[in-house]
């Protein structure tokens, strides 16, 4: 075929005003045939979408997962919002950032509480987090864990650890014997107990005083800070530390799968909040405030509370947690003792009784700016 | 007719310009809009205050931008030394077998930085290749490698050893073996030669060497995060920090548009006093 300069152009321009129409087209073009989901590592598993997409054969699900909540955030403050369909990240992050600035939108009442019931006994109540204070559902809780420290156990007796607490990282035997790992926002929180402040409530200049003076402590008998829960682990298995400060369950999990129970997460057995000096992390999922949203969203909601995809879930790759559909007994039964000694099952519901759930930390930002300068050097 | 054929030459290249500016500029605009803006917005729409930049002095983040640079520059400065008789002798001596050793550096390249750090994490931890091994011949323990400023800089020198290696051995092979052997025939030593004949001759080269490493690792993170421990905190990881965990756009703003700036004066000095186009091969 020859073609002349002309009829290339008036090709390249018919192509040119093809392709400015079409992303237009696909904007009113209903989206029930895709779902793009936002999440942390397991949602994104062959073994939990492989399932909905042979249930829902047709649609085209896609999903990514985030290295944090800020992150993930991000992505839709940054205009994803289009893109994305679910989003699920820890609980505060969902009720203080994302439903206040119109990011994700209120579940369907009707078609999601009578799966609270089911759950274990902490959630079905159903559990009061999942809502915003104007009281809507705003997504649905599955994998949670108690989040304090971890120690490994042949160096620390369980017992020692929980009875002593938070101060054990203010022990002067403890200098140069534990990591940092630097989840920030749960430093802070953290670094309150240990200064022996609720952080949940408003801070004094006293308080102020404490958390710094505990803050540099903490950071100056530190041997590592690290971001990565594997270097964590791996340094915790070989000896270089005893014990990290901020870590649960999730991070321990992986560790005691592979074998190495020795190394455990613990709760300690006191604290300032209320007497409670444990802390906990419950996920939301929840619908994007996607304005052409996916109808499957709420659909994938739906599927994932069935039993062998909440197991799925809750091992799925990285990291091994508890979901809350566990309190159904035909649910329970799919996980093995393997499985359950990796979640630290037998010692779940008394950590969860000292535990509290982590909300709102009226001087974060104030705080933080001193974890920040105290963390530089 | 000169006239229509610059006015065409604009044309021709205002695609390319648009494609640029959009691509290029337009993110550098808006995060340096964004670090004008009030703390904590997500928005463009506010009034610009710039009270990150005096958070930036006030809160100590300066800190962690000197430590940055003096790495970089440590770690420059090294690289400088180790690969100056390797490119030497890439250049003037190995013949075929530098293409070899061309292809056994950028291979490195093709595996991710982080996997490669992460092996020198299992070789340098506690228990790891070189103190297990010391522990099992020797029965002596000694605490891992791991988790301080040196290994850091070790670090940067590893990843970042071809940005130097390749345009110093570029910057030496433009020094006549002529020049030389006229020095040595004159009487000059060694370290005359190097200094006076081999340095200004091969000074382009040097120059986008020092500048491509320094650069890349003034903005290097994974070394201190995963070698490091962060026993010191670097610049981009205050960055990171900013936009993530403390949600503050504009402070992160702030700090990438410092470094950027700090970085970006370096760089224009060192390209204004160096030929480029003799380092390309072309007479002017």
């Amino acid at each position: 075929m020859h073609l002349n300069r002309r009829q290339f152009a008036k090709c390249v321009g018919a192509a040119a005003g093809l392709a400015a129409l079409g992303p237009a087209g696909k904007a009113f073009a209903a989206r029930d045939k895709e779902m793009n989901i936002l999440c942390w590592e397991g949602y994104n598993t062959d073994n939990v979408l492989g399932p909905f997409r042979k249930a829902f054969p047709g649609v085209t699900t896609r999903a990514e997962s985030g290295t944090s909540d800020p992150d993930m955030i991000n992505k839709l403050r940054a205009g994803e919002l289009k893109v994305w369909d679910l989003i699920n990240v820890n609980q505060p992050w969902a009720r203080q950032q994302l439903f206040p600035e119109n990011l994700i939108k209120p579940l369907n009442k009707e078609r999601f509480l009578p799966y609270f019931a089911k759950m274990s006994p902490e959630f079905s109540a159903p559990y009061p987090l999942a809502f915003a204070e104007s009281g809507e559902l705003i997504g649905m809780p599955q994998r949670y864990g108690p989040f304090s420290f971890v120690v490994n156990t042949d160096k620390i007796s369980r017992e020692t650890a929980e009875d002593q607490g938070w101060s054990l990282f203010l022990d002067p035997k403890m200098k140069g014997r534990y990591g940092v790992l630097t989840y920030d926002n749960w430093n802070v929180i953290h670094l309150c107990m240990t200064a022996g402040i609720d952080p949940f409530k408003a801070v004094d200049d006293a308080g102020v005083k404490k958390f710094t003076d505990t803050t540099k402590a903490v950071f100056e008998g530190a041997k590592m800070l690290s971001d990565d829960l594997v270097a964590m682990n791996t340094a915790l298995i070989n000896g270089e530390i005893d014990a990290y400060f901020t870590g649960g369950t999730y991070t321990a999990s992986p560790a005691r799968f592979d074998g190495a129970n020795n190394i455990r997460a613990i709760t300690p057995k006191s604290g300032p909040v209320d007497g409670k000096g444990g802390c906990v992390w419950i996920e939301l999922t929840s619908v994007v405030n996607n304005p052409d949203g996916s109808p499957r969203a709420e659909d994938f909601l739906e599927f994932v509370q069935k039993g062998e995809i909440a197991k799925a879930v809750s091992f799925a790759e990285g990291t091994y947690n508890p979901v809350s559909q566990m309190g159904d007994p035909e649910t329970f039964k799919l996980w093995n003792t393997a499985e359950l000694d990796a979640i630290q099952w037998d010692s779940l519901g008394e950590e969860l009784k000292r535990s509290v759930d982590f909300s709102v930390v009226p001087n974060y930002d104030d705080l933080l700016k001193i974890y920040t300068a105290a963390k530089r050097r | 007719m000169e006239r229509i054929n610059q006015r065409l030459g604009a044309l021709s290249a205002l695609p390319v310009v648009l494609f640029l500016a959009a691509g290029f500029l337009a993110p550098l605009i808006v995060v340096a809009a964004f670090s004008m803006m009030p703390q904590k917005v997500f928005s463009l729409a506010n009034l610009p205050d710039f009270s990150s930049y005096a958070i930036m002095v006030k809160e100590g983040y300066w800190e962690s931008l000197l430590v940055s640079l003096a790495m970089a520059l440590a770690a420059t400065l090294i690289l400088f030394v180790i690969c100056w008789p390797l490119a030497f002798a890439m250049a003037k001596v190995f013949g075929r077998f530098t293409l070899v050793l061309t292809i056994g550096v950028v291979m490195t390249l093709f595996v991710s930085e982080n996997i490669r750090l992460f092996g020198w994490v299992l070789t340098l931890m506690k228990g790891g290749l070189i103190e297990g091994y010391w522990r099992t011949w020797t029965g002596q323990s000694f605490d891992g490698l791991l988790y301080n400023v040196p290994v850091i800089i070790f670090g940067l020198v590893y990843v970042y050893l071809p940005f130097m290696l390749f345009p110093l051995a570029q910057g030496i092979s433009m020094v006549p073996d002529d020049a030389r052997q006229a020095a040595f025939d004159l009487g000059a030593n060694r370290w005359q030669i190097f200094r006076e004949v081999e340095l200004p001759l091969a000074a382009p080269g040097i120059m986008v060497g020092c500048l491509i490493t320094f650069v890349l690792t003034a903005g290097a993170i994974a070394e201190s995060k995963l070698l490091g421990g962060r026993a010191v905190i670097v610049i981009s990881d205050e960055i990171e920090r900013a936009f993530t965990y403390g949600q503050n756009w504009p402070l992160g703003s702030a700090l990438a548009v410092t470094l950027i700036g700090v970085v970006g004066t370096l760089a224009i000095f060192g390209v204004s006093r160096i030929d480029l186009d003799a380092i390309m091969g072309r007479r002017r």
